[in-house]
């Protein structure tokens, strides 16, 4: 089987396009994709959409209608968060069984306004009555378990908020570049404690594709900014008692990350960057310790650390995460691959984690009292 | 409850059952091979997958809160704040719900509660049938 490359990776600016679909929105992104690596859509071989509210319309097939209409396989991807991701391992072993030489993957999405939730359900509108389905309640309870279990602040959580905000101000594709002082956190408008709006990610329209690519065509294109797919794994939750009540956003992680570490033979210790899934500031501290980048119980310290800034032992969303650079569902997962990208090419400008070799995307997603998780470990090749 | 027979009340949530007597309990189903619990019927067992029907019971009306949090901001027209709960019933069925009669300050992981059954905020069915819900009390003192 074929080792598989990423030779072409790219992102529009996230923000609010009200006058452009997400087809549209994704396609652009194809093209900036192909363009970075000297290809075509000519050149594709098949075509992996993620689009998790909008994948029922063919978005795949929308695309290839806006850039050119191959004939080529398309397949549409809905995987709530986990849809970027989901697109990209799809992508991934399509090229690894050697079946294609070049494959597209790519991630589109305008979100619903407002708030998100996890799914309704029968009888009366249940918000309330049934304690909290929304989605900033559900990552408050994940934030509060672990609170209760190692005494972890609010204040902890906040930093997440404060260093993603500050990352974002050096990345001009992110939604927002401003700084975030953690007095300015603390004080916003309480969502669900501890979580107030600073600490959720932002809801945004946005797009981000790869081009992967077989060995032997990476080499025919040349290995200069190539970077090697050494992991990349999907799990989708595992048996838990709780169930369907309460999303776990640990279990499937750890599932997913060490099925990741396995194929690449590699361990937290070896990586370079994290790309991890902050759709919530309390979600980020719960993923350092899922992820493996600090023992049990001790995400609060790693925070404290600074060892998670840019410049830090491990930085984790340089790119400004979900709370900063914006959280368009479907093309998420691809965007924190996209990300990793630049980093181990040495082209991420001013947020460049300096001799970046290994680095790592993960991904979170939840529907109705299920869930899925995706992660990828790239390297420089 | 009254007994009255001249509506019939409908259960807010599909694990609420309802008897001839007009009260409500939760229904709970536990897998006759591995003991596993749940508040699905599901198809087969989620844990062991076995496909012999799990056994329904009669679930606990007490337990302890998981996790929690204050609800300041919802969904439009939705009344804030509230406690959302996750609780643990004494015989392993995991609810969310709604804590009434605490606060941010008063509720913890680990604390007992005791569920309430009560008529979902006034609402009815299609059909005008009173709904039947339940929220959470703290359990203090000798109650726990």
């Amino acid at each position: 089987m074929s080792d598989v490359y990423v030779v072409g990776a790219d992102l529009i600016k996230f923000g609010r396009y009200p006058d452009r679909t997400p087809a549209q929105l994704g396609a652009e992104a194809t093209l900036l994709a192909l363009d970075d690596a000297g290809l075509n859509i000519g050149d594709v071989g098949a075509l992996y959409a993620a689009s998790t509210f909008n994948a029922a319309s063919m978005i795949a097939q929308q695309i290839l209608f806006q850039i050119g209409q191959t004939g080529i396989p398309c397949v549409n991807v809905s995987n709530a968060c986990a849809a970027g991701a989901t697109a990209f391992r799809e992508a991934f072993i399509a090229v690894k069984s050697g079946l294609y030489d070049v494959v597209v993957a790519v991630g589109a999405e305008k979100n619903p306004a407002g708030m998100l939730s996890a799914g309704n359900s029968e009888g009366p509108p249940p918000e309330g009555l049934f304690g909290s389905g929304t989605m900033p309640a559900l990552f408050a309870e994940a934030g509060v378990i672990h609170s209760a279990k190692y005494g972890t602040t609010m204040e902890q959580f906040a930093k997440v908020s404060v260093k993603n905000h500050h990352h974002s101000t050096m990345n001009p594709k992110a939604m927002y570049q401003k700084e975030t002082p953690l007095d300015e956190v603390m004080a916003s408008e309480m969502i669900a404690w501890p979580l107030t709006k600073l600490m959720c990610s932002v809801n945004v329209d946005g797009a981000a594709a790869t081009v992967l690519v077989s060995a032997r065509k990476a080499k025919e294109l040349g290995l200069g900014r190539a970077v090697r797919v050494r992991g990349s794994a999907l799990a989708s939750d595992p048996w838990e008692s709780r169930n369907g009540v309460l999303m776990n956003t640990n279990s499937v992680t750890r599932l997913a990350v060490a099925t990741a570490y396995e194929m690449a033979g590699v361990g937290p210790e070896d990586l370079n960057l994290v790309e991890l899934h902050d759709c919530f500031a309390t979600a980020e501290l719960l993923h350092y310790e899922n992820l493996g980048l600090c023992g049990e119980g001790e995400a609060g310290a790693l925070i404290d650390s600074g060892d998670t800034a840019l410049g830090g032992r491990i930085p984790v969303n340089v790119s400004g995460g979900l709370l900063s650079k914006g959280h368009p569902i479907g093309a998420t997962g691809v965007a924190n691959i996209v990300e990793i990208v630049m980093h181990l090419r040495g082209e991420a400008g001013a947020r460049q984690v300096a001799g970046a070799r290994l680095g790592l995307a993960h991904v979170l997603g939840f529907g109705v009292g299920v869930g899925a998780a995706g992660v990828h470990i790239l390297e420089k090749a | 409850m009254s007994a009255s027979s001249a509506t019939s009340l409908s259960p807010a949530k599909r694990y609420i059952r309802i008897g001839e007597d007009n009260q409500p309990w939760i229904t709970g189903f536990r897998c006759p091979d591995c003991a596993s619990v749940a508040i699905d019927q599901t198809m087969a067992c989620r844990q062991c997958f076995s496909r012999n029907a799990a056994i329904e019971f009669r679930a606990s009306e007490t337990g302890r809160v998981h996790t929690f949090t204050e609800v300041r901001r919802s969904y439009p027209g939705v009344a804030v704040p509230f406690l959302s709960v996750v609780v643990d019933l004494d015989d392993g069925l995991c609810l969310k719900g709604t804590l009434c009669e605490a606060s941010l300050d008063t509720v913890k992981a680990g604390m007992r509660v005791q569920m309430i059954f009560d008529d979902a905020g006034g609402a009815s069915d299609a059909k005008g049938n009173p709904y039947v819900g339940y929220h959470f009390l703290p359990l203090s003192g000798a109650e726990q």
